[in-house]
This record gives structure tokens, sequence and C-alpha cells, in this order.
């Protein structure tokens, strides 16, 4: 008789040590999400507050091309409206496309190109390009981790007690690592 | 993708348990050897030489565990390296710490020629990157990225606690044999040999002082082995491409630069072998090796 209470003791005990576990994995999960998120709307703000200095600076140069610099400053105004995490990202992305097309652009203006200031703005914006692509690399990890954690055996049974649900797989390409890099 | 994350946190997993493990063992060979010793030394005052002993011990582990990362740093002469004058090298770290979730370590360079790098540090958040200057001179942006990644992979994965650790019981270790057999040349055991007993314990002493700092260092020389392949894969991980860090150990393979001498208690940290050892003494995996897996990834 005694045997049976002490199985049930240690049945129990172990229960809750593993409700413990799963409701903090999912929190220490859901947090990573969160905080990659964070990661990626920084580094996109970082971008945008690029955008008026460098119009600015390449303004002088290019006089007939006013078409590339009027669409990077409308990308950045709408990255500046821009709501929510999933329109940073494409607000991000259209500013992304814009500031593509001006760097190539500006390969036909020697001054420009010679130009300390400009080229030291092209280094920081082609270091920014990288670091969203690994914050992107990043969300995609820790929404994967997540994801896998609910459909799983055991998890799955703790994620439907506890009611966290699957993430929406608002996948973004990483693909755009490789794009515009500088070369000297 | 999704197995090699999983992989990715049962490495931590494991590393934990092995620091866990390491320190347990370590720290039974050492209350063995401080027994042995003391009972040598004097029998009546066995019991206070051992509480010494211990306590002394245990200051010392714990305070160069919490000053790891500094003692490392000064002991190869590094500097910190300052945001001006190297730019390229703190947004590398920057871009690689937010792939890998990281916070950014504390960035250093080491006055060197030759290509190479280590990581130190209890934990990711008082962790520490350093570089020589003849990596960031002569490696591209690609493979100066791939060695950051590699270093950033040895904190990801929690290795520089344990290097940190073992460094720290190495040494330990060997400070205490080597006081007590230093000390046998002067005193030897006063009173002479009457004691059978005191016989058995001076051997076992003397045993025990030559063989545990070799046990040790061997046990911790074949992890730190395994653990290069597993940084390296890690790393691959965080670039999505093995290609940078391939051509920076190609590059380190056919550098013919004279390293300078680095203390053995942090060899095991840098990115490839500082010093010529045979292979049993050696803490990291042949440069050919790496090369070999880092293609099949």
């Amino acid at each position: 008789m005694n045997i049976w209470i002490w199985v049930a003791i240690i049945v129990v005990v172990v229960m809750i040590l593993m409700f413990l576990y799963y409701y903090n994995s999912f929190i220490t999960l859901l947090q990573r999400i969160k905080n990659s998120k964070s990661q990626i709307t920084v580094q996109l703000k970082k971008r945008s507050d690029l955008v008026p200095n460098l119009v600015n600076m390449v303004k002088g140069y290019m006089k007939h091309e006013k078409s590339v610099l009027t669409e990077v400053t409308n990308a950045r105004a709408s990255m500046m409206k821009a709501k929510g995490f999933e329109g940073k990202v494409k607000a991000g992305n259209q500013l992304q496309d814009a500031l593509k097309s001006l760097f190539a652009v500006s390969e036909s203006y020697p001054d420009l190109k010679a130009s300390q200031n400009f080229l030291q703005l092209q280094t920081e914006v082609a270091a920014i390009e990288d670091k969203v692509a690994y914050a992107r690399q990043y969300y995609n990890d820790s929404i994967l981790s997540y994801n896998t954690m609910t459909q799983k055996v055991p998890g799955m049974w703790f994620a439907g007690i506890y009611g966290f649900k699957k993430q929406d797989y608002f996948e973004i390409p990483e693909e755009e690592k490789a794009a515009p890099k500088v070369q000297f | 993708m999704e197995s090699p994350r999983i992989s990715f946190y049962n490495e931590i997993k494991r590393n934990k348990r092995n620091s866990f493990l390491l320190i347990s063992v370590v720290l039974l060979i050492l209350l063995a050897l401080v027994y042995a010793i003391s009972a040598v030394v004097s029998r009546e005052y066995t019991f206070i030489i051992l509480i010494i002993g211990t306590i002394v011990s245990l200051l010392y582990v714990v305070i160069s565990y919490y000053k790891s990362a500094d003692i490392a740093i000064k002991s190869v002469g590094a500097k910190k390296a300052s945001k001006s004058q190297f730019p390229m090298y703190h947004s590398l770290v920057e871009g690689i710490a937010l792939a890998s979730g990281l916070p950014k370590p504390k960035l250093y360079v080491m006055e060197e020629k030759q290509i190479n790098a280590f990581a130190s540090g209890r934990d990711p958040k008082n962790a520490v990157i350093c570089m020589t200057t003849g990596a960031l001179a002569k490696l591209d942006k690609q493979e100066l990225e791939g060695v950051i990644a590699h270093e950033m992979s040895h904190i990801a994965n929690y290795d520089i606690r344990f290097m940190t650790l073992t460094a720290v019981l190495v040494g330990l270790i060997s400070i205490i044999s080597q006081i007590f057999l230093r000390s046998l040349w002067y005193g030897g055991g006063s009173g002479g040999g009457k004691d059978k007993s005191k016989v058995i314990f001076l051997i076992i002493a003397i045993v025990l002082a030559i063989l545990s700092p070799i046990l040790v260092a061997l046990v911790q020389l074949a992890i730190s082995r395994k653990r290069e392949y597993a940084a390296d894969s890690t790393a691959v991980k965080f670039m999505r491409t093995p290609t940078g860090l391939q051509s920076a150990l190609k590059k380190i393979q056919h550098n013919s630069e004279p390293q300078k001498k680095v203390p053995d208690a942090v060899s095991s940290l840098f990115l490839a072998k500082p010093s010529k050892s045979k292979e049993w003494f050696m803490t990291h995996p042949p440069l050919s090796k790496r090369i070999a897996k880092l293609d099949r990834m």
C-alpha cells in the first residue's frame, strides 16, 4: 500500500515538472520570436534614417535621375508610416529595392563615386543590408523552432493545454543577403 | 533545416552537463590529492590542511572563473578594438550576433602576424572575441566573417565556459602538484619513514601529483578537438555557407609566419592551434581535416 502512495507522488511530481518545463520552453521560444522581430525593425529603422543624408548628398550630382530619387524618398515615407511588423517589413523591402536602383544608377556618376561621404554611406547601407538579412534568418529560425515544438509530441499536447498556437510563418526571403555588395 | 537547429541546443545541453561532470571529477581528484599530501606532510594537521587547501582552491576557482575573460585577454597582451579603428570587425560581429541571437561580445585585438582568433568568457553575456592583427589584415570580408562566426559558435555552444573551467582547473591541479613535488626536494617527509601508512600515502601523493595534471589535460584536449568541428558546423549554420570559413582556414594553412608563444592554458581557446605539439597534445584537429569536413556541408 505504501508503495502505491510513493508511485503516485512520483508521478505527480514528474507531471508538475513537465508542465513547468514545457510552459517555460514555450515562453522562451515566444520571447525569442519577439526579440528577433524587434531586431529586424531596429535595423530597418537604422536604414531608413540614413536615407535623408543619402538623398541630400546625391541630389547635387544626379540631375537627370529625379524618378529614382523620388522613389527612394517615397519608400522612406511609407516606411515611416508603416504599422505593424508585417507592414514595416514590406515597406523595408520596397526601400531596399529603391536603394538598389539608386546605387545602380550611381555607377554612371564618377564624381559621386569619388566622394568620400558617398562611399561611407554606401558601405553603411551595405552593412545594414547584411544585418537585416541576418536578423531575418534568426527570425525564420525562431519561428521554426517554436512551430516544431507546437507540432511534435509531447510538446503538441502541452501546446494544446496551454493554448499556444502555431505562429503564422511570415516567411521572409533570405536570399537578399547576396544582393547589393559594395565593390571597391 | 530543422534537425541542425535542435542538435544545436543539444550541443549546449551537453556542454553544460560536461562542464558539471568535469568540475566534479576534477574536484574529486583534487580532494584526493590534497588529502594524500596532507597525510604525508603531517598526520596531526591533516584535517586542517584539508580544509584550508579546499578553501584556497575554491577561492582560486571562483575568482579565476569570474575573471577568466580578463585573464585570457591579459595573458596574450590584447587591446580593446575601438569601433572607429575597426569598423568592419565591429559590423561583422554585430551581424553574426543578430544571426545567432547572442549579445554582442567585447572585441579585442592582439599584435600578431599569424592569422588567428579566440573567444573566451564564462557565458554569452560576458564573452570576448580577440582577433590577431594578422587576421584583420590578411582576411577578406567573407573570410573574416567566417572566422567570427566560428568564434561566436564557441560562445553560443557554451564552449567558452567549458574551456575556461578546464583551463582554470588544469591550472589549479598543476599548481598543487608542482608545489608538492618541489617541496619533496627540500623538506622530505618530516620524521622519516617509520610510519608505514605514511609511505603509502607518500607514493599515492607522488603518483597523483604526476598523473593528475596529465590525465586532466588529455581529457580536456580530446574534448576540445571535438568542439572545433562542432563550432565549424555551427558557424556554417549562422552564415548559411561554408565558403568564408573554409577559405580562411586555407589561408592559415598556407601562411608560414612563425607564431609567438602563447601560454598553454589559453592555447585551446584559439581558432587554430598556436603551437607545434604531438597529436595527443593537440587542442585542435588538423586543418586539412576541418577543411575537408566543411567541403561536405
